[in-house]
C-alpha cells in the first residue's frame, strides 16, 4: 500500500515501483504464470500422447486430421504473433493509431484460428468422433479445447487493450501492459507450434 | 489532443530508427518462421524427399521435432523479447520447460511409451 503511495506521489501511478530484480512485478509475475503454463500444457500433451493410439475400430489421427486446412490455421496463428509484436513496438514509439491497427489485425487472426479450430471440431463430431468416442479423441479435444480456450482469453484481452486506446486510457507509459498481454499471446502460439508438430504431423507421417 | 494521438516522445529521436529496425527483424523472423512451418507441411505432402525419408520414418519425426524446436526459440528469443530482456525472465521461463519436460518424460517412461510402440497400455 505504502508503495503505492509513493508511486501516485511522484506520479507514476501506472508505471511499476523500483524493484530488488529490476523487473517490474507485473511483469514477472507473467512469465512465472507462463512457466506454469509448461506444465499444464506439458500435462495434456503427455496424456494425449499416451492415449492417441485408438483402439481397434475406433478412428485414429491418420482417418481425421486435414492436415492441409491445420497447416493455414498454424500459418495464421504464426502470423498473428507478427501483429502482436508490431503492435507493441508501435506502442512503444507512440504510434496510436499503428497500436489499435495492429492489435485489431492481431484479434481478428485469433478469431480466424479460432473459427478454423470450431469447424474442424464441427467436421470430426460429424464423421463420429465426439468427445467421449474414443480416449484419443477425448484426449484429443481436451488439450486443443484447452488451447482455444487460451486463445479466446487472449482475443478478449486484445480487444480491452483495443477499447482503452480508443478511450484514450493506453498512454504510451503504459506500453508494458500490451507487452504482457503480448507475451501470453505468443506463448498461445508457442503451445500451439508444439501441437502442431507433436499432435497433428508425427502421428499422421511417422510412427512414434 | 487526448492520449490516442501520436505522441511524439523521446523515442523520436534515437529511439525510432531503433524500432525500424527491430521491427525488420520481427518481419525477417515471421518469413523464417512461415518458411519452416511450410517444411513441416511438407513432411506430410512430400513424404519421400531424400532429407527426412530415413530410419522408417524416424527421419520425419526428428526433422518435424528439430523444426518444433527452431520455431519455439525464436518465437521466444525474438517475439517475446527473451533474447534482449533481463536474464532473470529467460529462466524462470526455461525452469518451468525443463521442469515440464522432465516429469512428464518421467510418466511417458513410466507408461512404456517409447518402447511399446503402437501397443500403447
Amino acid at each position: 500500500m505504502a508503495s503505492v503511495t509513493v508511486a501516485e506521489a511522484h506520479g507514476h501511478a501506472d508505471h511499476a515501483h523500483e524493484t530488488n530484480t529490476g523487473i517490474s512485478n507485473n511483469k514477472l509475475a507473467m512469465w512465472l504464470f507462463l512457466g506454469s503454463e509448461c506444465l499444464l500444457f506439458g500435462g495434456l500433451i503427455t496424456t494425449y500422447l499416451v492415449y492417441k493410439t485408438p483402439l481397434p475400430g475406433q478412428k485414429g489421427p491418420k482417418e481425421v486430421f486435414d492436415i492441409g486446412f491445420t497447416s493455414v490455421s498454424s500459418f495464421v496463428l504464426l502470423m498473428s504473433s507478427l501483429t502482436m509484436v508490431l503492435g507493441h513496438s508501435a506502442i512503444e514509439r507512440g504510434d496510436h493509431y499503428r497500436t489499435r491497427l495492429w492489435l485489431t489485425a492481431t484479434a481478428s487472426l485469433g478469431a480466424v484460428f479460432l473459427s478454423g479450430q470450431i469447424y474442424e471440431f464441427t467436421a470430426f463430431v460429424k464423421e463420429g468422433m465426439g468427445y467421449t468416442s474414443s480416449r484419443f479423441s477425448s484426449a484429443f479435444y481436451t488439450l486443443t479445447g484447452f488451447h482455444g480456450v487460451h486463445v479466446t482469453v487472449g482475443i478478449i484481452m486484445l480487444v480491452s487493450l483495443i477499447l482503452l486506446s480508443i478511450r484514450g486510457k493506453l498512454p504510451t507509459e503504459r506500453a508494458e501492459t500490451v507487452e504482457i498481454v503480448g507475451l501470453y499471446w505468443h506463448f498461445v502460439d508457442i503451445v500451439w507450434v508444439l501441437i502442431f508438430a507433436v499432435v497433428y504431423l508425427i502421428p499422421v507421417g511417422a510412427p512414434v | 489532443m487526448t492520449a490516442t494521438a501520436v505522441d511524439h516522445g523521446p523515442a523520436e529521436s534515437g529511439g525510432h530508427a531503433e524500432h525500424k529496425s527491430h521491427d525488420r527483424t520481427y518481419v525477417i523472423t515471421a518469413i523464417g518462421l512461415a518458411i519452416i512451418t511450410f517444411a513441416e507441411t511438407a513432411t506430410y505432402l512430400w513424404p519421400k524427399v531424400p532429407v527426412w525419408d530415413w530410419g522408417d520414418g524416424v527421419g520425419i519425426t526428428v526433422s518435424l521435432l528439430v523444426m518444433m524446436a527452431v520455431k519455439f526459440f525464436f518465437v521466444g528469443a525474438v517475439f517475446m523479447h527473451l533474447k534482449f530482456d533481463n536474464k532473470l525472465l529467460a529462466t524462470t521461463f526455461v525452469a518451468g520447460i525443463v521442469l515440464a519436460i522432465g516429469v512428464y518424460l518421467a510418466v511417458l517412461f513410466a507408461f512404456r511409451f517409447f518402447s511399446a510402440g503402437t501397443h500403447m497400455v
